[in-house]
């Protein structure tokens, strides 16, 4: 079958849809987008918000305390925390320039799987290092506390190092399973499916 | 001037809304889904109307922005069309249709719906006579290139419509 013959099949197929009226399309202009870096942007924002509001609560929880290993961990928590709205603040700036469906469909996706895989990496690294950071600066704040002789007396025994072995290992456990289900929940296979697009494109 | 900017802009959608309506048809089956996309496009071209210089013509910017909303759209994954699918298709288009081609047309639409979503990209573009330079660029790839797989989906075609 031709590609001609084919244009008149589609010519007289011209399908019957509902026209929309000019009110329904300006409404349209105020609804809300759909799209992957809109549900990007909505995250960040999210986190953003939550890192906040964590950090206030720290820095109250701060405050009342005398000094301690908790105050300490708190404060490097709130730290963490600062670091962390930037890069936030920062990320959000370059989304609301990001306008990839001005580009041609390959480097759309290009910059798609770009977006979405620096995204994920960072996710994926902030659990895999901050966890076992904390867990050790944990430790080290309760050595300050205690004071070094009583605390590595403490942890030489088998039965502190069994405990903190285990405890290390369903902690980085859970928080990568964590990290993990919220990423599938959030993004599913739509990174895949970008990849194979681009695949396809470059047949 | 920002009201005169989307008066222009809602006459410019009104005026190629058959565009846009195709490339849904083209995506999507769920007609709620489809709504859902229509808006998405118009959204997404609204978005990108101040940047929009008129060094291409009009008609390929609004399919560089509609394909790539509707390609790598964050929606439900697109389930494979079914002959299920394709009566509905038919129920709806059957009063509107020339009788003696439908089956070509349900065929042809059948078929298309099969191919992948860049392959589905290509042929809508080919069957609206855009040409092969225009294709070219909104897909990113070379003239050459399209041409290779414009055979290769009519090949294609061609074996889905004959089954």
């Amino acid at each position: 079958m031709e590609l001609e013959e084919l244009k008149s099949i589609w010519k007289n197929s011209e399908p019957l849809f509902q026209p929309k009226g000019e009110t329904e399309i300006a409404n349209m202009l105020k609804g809300k987008s759909i799209s992957i870096v809109e549900k990007l942007k909505k995250n960040v924002w999210f986190e953003l918000i939550f890192t906040i509001v964590v950090s206030i609560g720290l820095l109250v929880y701060a405050l009342l305390l005398t000094s301690g290993a908790a105050k300490w961990l708190s404060i490097s928590f709130i730290l963490m925390c600062l670091a962390y709205t930037i890069v936030y603040v920062k990320k959000l700036i370059f989304l609301n320039r990001f306008n990839p469906a001005n580009e041609n469909i390959r480097a759309n996706l290009v910059s798609l799987i770009e977006k979405v895989s620096s995204y994920l990496k960072f996710y994926k690294r902030s659990y895999t290092i901050l966890y076992p950071v904390y867990f050790c600066l944990g430790l080290l704040f309760a050595g300050i506390e205690r004071g070094a002789d009583a605390f590595f007396e403490n942890l030489m025994k088998p039965r502190t190092m069994l405990l903190l072995t285990a405890l290390a290992g369903l902690f980085f456990f859970l928080s990568t399973k964590a990290a993990n289900w919220y990423l599938k929940k959030l993004y599913g296979n739509h990174l895949e499916k970008l990849k194979s697009l681009l695949s396809d494109i470059h047949g | 001037m920002v009201i005169e900017e989307e008066k222009k802009f809602i006459s410019l959608i009104n005026e190629h809304q058959g565009l846009i309506h195709k490339v849904c048809i083209m995506y999507e089956n769920d007609p709620d889904v489809r709504n859902d996309l229509f808006q998405e496009i118009v959204l997404q071209l609204w978005k990108s109307f101040s940047s929009f210089r008129g060094e291409a013509k009009i008609t390929t910017w609004m399919y560089r922005i509609a394909l790539n909303t509707a390609i790598s759209g964050f929606r439900k994954q697109t389930r494979h069309v079914k002959t299920e699918d394709l009566k509905e298709l038919h129920m709806n288009i059957s009063d509107a249709w020339a009788e003696d081609r439908e089956e070509d047309i349900q065929r042809l639409h059948f078929a298309i719906r099969q191919l992948s979503e860049i392959e589905r990209a290509m042929i809508m573009m080919a069957l609206e006579e855009v040409p092969y330079e225009e294709i070219a660029e909104t897909i990113g790839i070379t003239q050459n290139n399209v041409r290779v797989r414009m055979n290769r989906i009519r090949e294609k075609l061609k074996k889905l419509m004959s089954n």
